[in-house]
């Protein structure tokens, strides 16, 4: 399988706090990788990591042998989100803006398709999260489920390389929760790929090919969906305890 | 307290004072940063437009409260000042001068200060600690050309106008309490205007207020983009900014003046 991502012992620590001491893995093409790990152990700040967001202390990310670090001017940042996009734990969308404007900023800005093309285009996404017709409400006038789905439709409009997914499910009903992975795996079943974190356990078996696991700093688990459901490792065994009672306080 | 043989500063009011520096010198990156971006593409020009129209137009009606007030409470206290000895005749003068290089600027700058510059350091703050900064970026975008870029110009843009009608009406205003208290016709008012205020005396108060507005949007957009910790830093950060942008307004005023006076003289 083609290596499109390659993370090279990442270390990253904000001031005194070391977040990540040497974090490897690869992102495989059409791949979905699940990032698993407890609150605060920097999931996100790798996702972050890998679009230029952060900047690593030390190590190597690298997208298709370039390395994403060195991507310091605007012109090859801007390249390269266009290939990575990143659907944020919130949607955060534009709140300023429409549901249309929102889903055709990344077209306005990066195409040069006609109105009426983009039109037809963004039709075509809303259909696909199904949610047609709402390209006139605000964000504010949406639910949580429903942002998150049209910030997903916001990354995935210029059907970038690889999607990275912030906390997908987090804070979900289980009817959006349902909503939300079924958008994400028709996705997946476009070739795309993607990484994936969060603490939906579920989620993450249902969607993923492989599960990463971040424990002190580092990536302490690295396997198949299968291999992470039938190990008997302690200390995984432990984390999935762990995130279950997280997630079920979260509900 | 540092201790000998260290770098170490731990003496809070110190640190602040590296803390103002530090922040001085982020702003004056931060400008070049926007001047940079104003002359290479992309270039937002819708955007410049809607911003003229939402702090430009939408300044106008305090603009014109400040200036005919101003222009009413300076003439009726020169007014009755001057005329203990005999010089209602030069209020005009003294009005019409004072107004043209420094109050019209200045107070129309500080009031807009604290509606466009906390404004500016809402939105953008408010965006920035709901990720939609983030978003910006992770959408091969420049947030800085996106939402500072246009605003700086309308500032710009705006702050002069709005100037120039603070300080017309002003001189309106001053014309209105000549006329009904100390009887001065309004034809003689306005000839004594004209000859006493000189092209650069209105210039000067151009100037000064352009380079008010792009403080105002310095100081607002920079603090917008480096809020943090939800509402409350956002609050924090509309402070800080009308405060900041208030006393860096009244410090650069002096420089500016004494600036204009050596080149044009008194």
């Amino acid at each position: 399988m083609e290596t499109i991502l390659n993370l090279n012992n990442i270390h990253k620590s904000f001031g005194e706090k070391r977040i990540h001491q040497g974090v490897n893995f690869e992102l495989h093409k059409g791949e979905s990788l699940g990032l698993l790990g407890g609150s605060g152990t920097g999931k996100s700040v790798l996702l972050r990591s890998i679009i230029g967001l952060e900047k690593i202390d030390s190590g190597k990310i690298l997208f298709h042998d370039k390395e994403v670090q060195g991507f310091t001017d605007e012109l090859n940042l801007s390249k390269l989100r266009l290939k990575i996009s990143y659907s944020f734990q919130s949607g955060a969308l534009f709140d300023s803006l429409n549901v249309f404007d929102n889903i055709a900023y990344p077209l306005f800005e990066h195409t040069k398709l006609s109105y009426v093309e983009i039109q037809v285009k963004v039709a075509q996404v809303l259909k696909l999260i199904d949610l047609e017709g709402i390209e006139n409400l605000m964000p504010s006038d949406l639910s949580g489920g429903m942002q998150k789905r049209v910030g997903m439709a916001r990354a995935m409009i210029l059907d970038p390389e690889i999607i990275l997914y912030d906390e997908p499910t987090a804070g979900l009903d289980p009817a959006n929760i349902e909503n939300v992975v079924s958008l994400m795996l028709k996705l997946k079943e476009r070739g795309q790929s993607s990484i994936l974190v969060t603490h939906d356990i579920p989620a993450a078996i249902r969607f993923c090919d492989r599960i990463l696991i971040l424990i002190d700093r580092k990536i302490y688990f690295n396997g198949t969906v299968e291999e992470f459901t039938e190990s008997d490792d302690p200390n995984i065994l432990k984390f999935a305890q762990g995130q279950a009672k997280e997630a079920h306080h979260a509900s | 307290m540092s201790q000998p043989g260290t770098n170490e500063i731990e003496l809070p009011e110190a640190k602040a004072l590296i803390d103002r520096f530090y922040d001085v010198g982020m702003m004056v990156y931060f400008f070049a940063t926007i001047i940079k971006c104003t002359f290479s593409r992309p270039f937002y020009f819708m955007r410049l437009v809607d911003q003229i129209r939402a702090l430009g137009l939408g300044s106008i009606s305090i603009t014109i409260v400040i200036g005919l007030t101003m222009g009413l409470v300076m003439t009726l206290n020169f007014g009755y000042g001057l005329a203990k000895f005999g010089g209602v005749l030069y209020v005009p003068a003294v009005v019409s001068l004072s107004l043209a290089r420094e109050m019209a600027p200045i107070f129309t700058s500080l009031l807009v200060a604290g509606r466009i510059g906390s404004g500016m350091a809402a939105e953008i703050g408010s965006m920035n600690v709901t990720q939609q900064v983030d978003a910006i970026r992770a959408l091969g975008t420049n947030p800085v050309r996106v939402l500072v870029v246009p605003r700086f110009w309308s500032a710009v843009i705006s702050l002069p106008l709005l100037t120039s009608l603070s300080c017309f009406l002003g001189i309106l205003g001053g014309m209105v309490v000549c006329q009904n208290e100390f009887g001065m016709p309004p034809g003689f008012y306005i000839n004594k205007v004209l000859d006493t205020v000189m092209i650069h005396d209105f210039l000067s108060g151009m100037v000064k207020s352009g380079i008010f507005g792009a403080i105002i949007a310095i100081v607002g957009c920079w603090r917008g983009l480096a809020t943090v910790g939800g509402t409350r830093g956002v609050g924090e950060s509309t402070t800080w900014v009308v405060v900041t942008s208030s006393i860096a307004i009244l410090i650069t005023d002096f420089f500016i003046s004494k600036i204009f006076l050596l080149i044009w003289g008194h």
